[in-house]
């Protein structure tokens, strides 16, 4: 079956279908929180609002092929596929992520070379903290890991390294849900919200070390934070 | 990095070779010893963002080595040469003659000894 013949058989069906109004309905549904999500200031009701954007729009896709009287039609064997293999990576590599991170970094835990780090974020997430060879300033986190890289210890004072400490803990504190997000970003071929995200996640940075101390680390690291 | 695709004859001294802040960082090195990052980024006038990842490559590379230090709690790299500047010198130019000689056989070896006879 060719595009054409397949975009021809979308309308036909959706024409004959009674479910066409709630197909109409939840693109309008999604396109409205879409525009909401713009003009809404806070960062978790604006990340919220794009989620459930974008919830619709899946809704909508999904409603669509159900739809679908066509048999055969490749746009959803595609699809299909496309939900497959993005799946099993997203959720695969997220199990794996850390443990080929140690590897691949050679990192090592950071008891070895500062004491009051890996106590400190144990505090706040249930995560162990590696350190790596690397004097670029770096920080991430990667399943119940946190790394950062031995030229950011070298670079930040203590109370600016508990900012970034407690920005990635709240990365692994909320990483059980990420990987739906991705995933729901990936099914409706948008972005997940990564600027809400690292708000939410400087926000809570800040009410642990003081806005001042994220500030500073913030200004020392500029765009090295993930 | 001392790589034969990568030399610029028209450039001075060192960065020839090297990249200008590589150059910077290898020579503070061969005159100072073994000196901190904040002592680099001091002395070579650097800043500390641009010279990260050059120090990182030049580890990765052999040119430089680094160690852990310690100090009452507070880390820090300490980085020094790994080969003397004579070394460096000697590497480059065995490169340099090998690929010429590769290219040009007799007639390189003919203006080696020629330049060797006028010195």
């Amino acid at each position: 079956m060719n595009l054409l013949g397949e975009i021809n058989c979308f309308a036909v069906c959706l024409k004959l279908s009674e479910f066409a109004m709630l197909v109409a309905l939840l693109i309008v549904i999604s396109i409205s929180l879409l525009a909401a999500s713009f003009m809404i200031k806070m960062p978790k009701h604006r990340l919220l609002t794009f989620v459930s954007a974008q919830i619709a729009a899946f809704l909508a896709i999904i409603t669509t092929f159900y739809l679908m009287k066509c048999d055969g039609m490749l746009t959803i064997y595609l699809y299909s596929g496309y939900a497959v293999i993005s799946t099993a990576l997203i959720f695969g590599v997220q199990r794996f992520y850390d443990r080929l991170m140690i590897k691949r970094l050679n990192a090592k835990p950071i008891s070895n070379v500062i004491g009051w780090v890996q106590e400190f974020t144990g505090r706040l997430a249930n995560a162990t903290v590696y350190y790596y060879d690397a004097a670029v300033p770096r920080a991430f986190a990667a399943g119940k890991s946190i790394f950062v890289s031995f030229g950011l210890l070298e670079m930040l004072s203590d109370d600016e390294l508990k900012a970034v400490l407690a920005h990635e803990a709240w990365h692994i504190r909320n990483n059980n849900r990420a990987p739906y997000m991705k995933q729901l970003a990936i099914m409706t071929f948008s972005s997940p919200g990564r600027e809400e995200i690292e708000e939410l996640a400087d926000r809570y940075a800040a009410e642990i070390a003081g806005s001042e101390a994220l500030s500073r680390a913030r200004s020392k690291l500029d765009k090295v934070f993930i | 990095m001392v790589k034969l695709d990568q030399i610029n004859i028209s450039n001075d001294g060192l960065t020839k070779f090297f990249s200008p802040i590589e150059a910077a960082i290898l020579k503070t090195l061969w005159t100072e010893g073994e000196m901190m990052t904040s002592e680099l980024t001091e002395k070579t006038k650097i800043p500390l963002t641009s010279i990260a990842g050059t120090l990182d490559r030049l580890v990765k590379a052999g040119y430089a080595a680094r160690r852990i230090d310690n100090v009452n709690g507070r880390v820090r790299y300490v980085y020094a040469p790994v080969y003397t500047e004579d070394e460096v010198a000697t590497e480059i130019t065995t490169k340099i003659m090998d690929s010429l000689v590769e290219s040009f056989g007799h007639v390189a070896i003919e203006n080696f000894s020629k330049y060797s006879d006028k010195k």
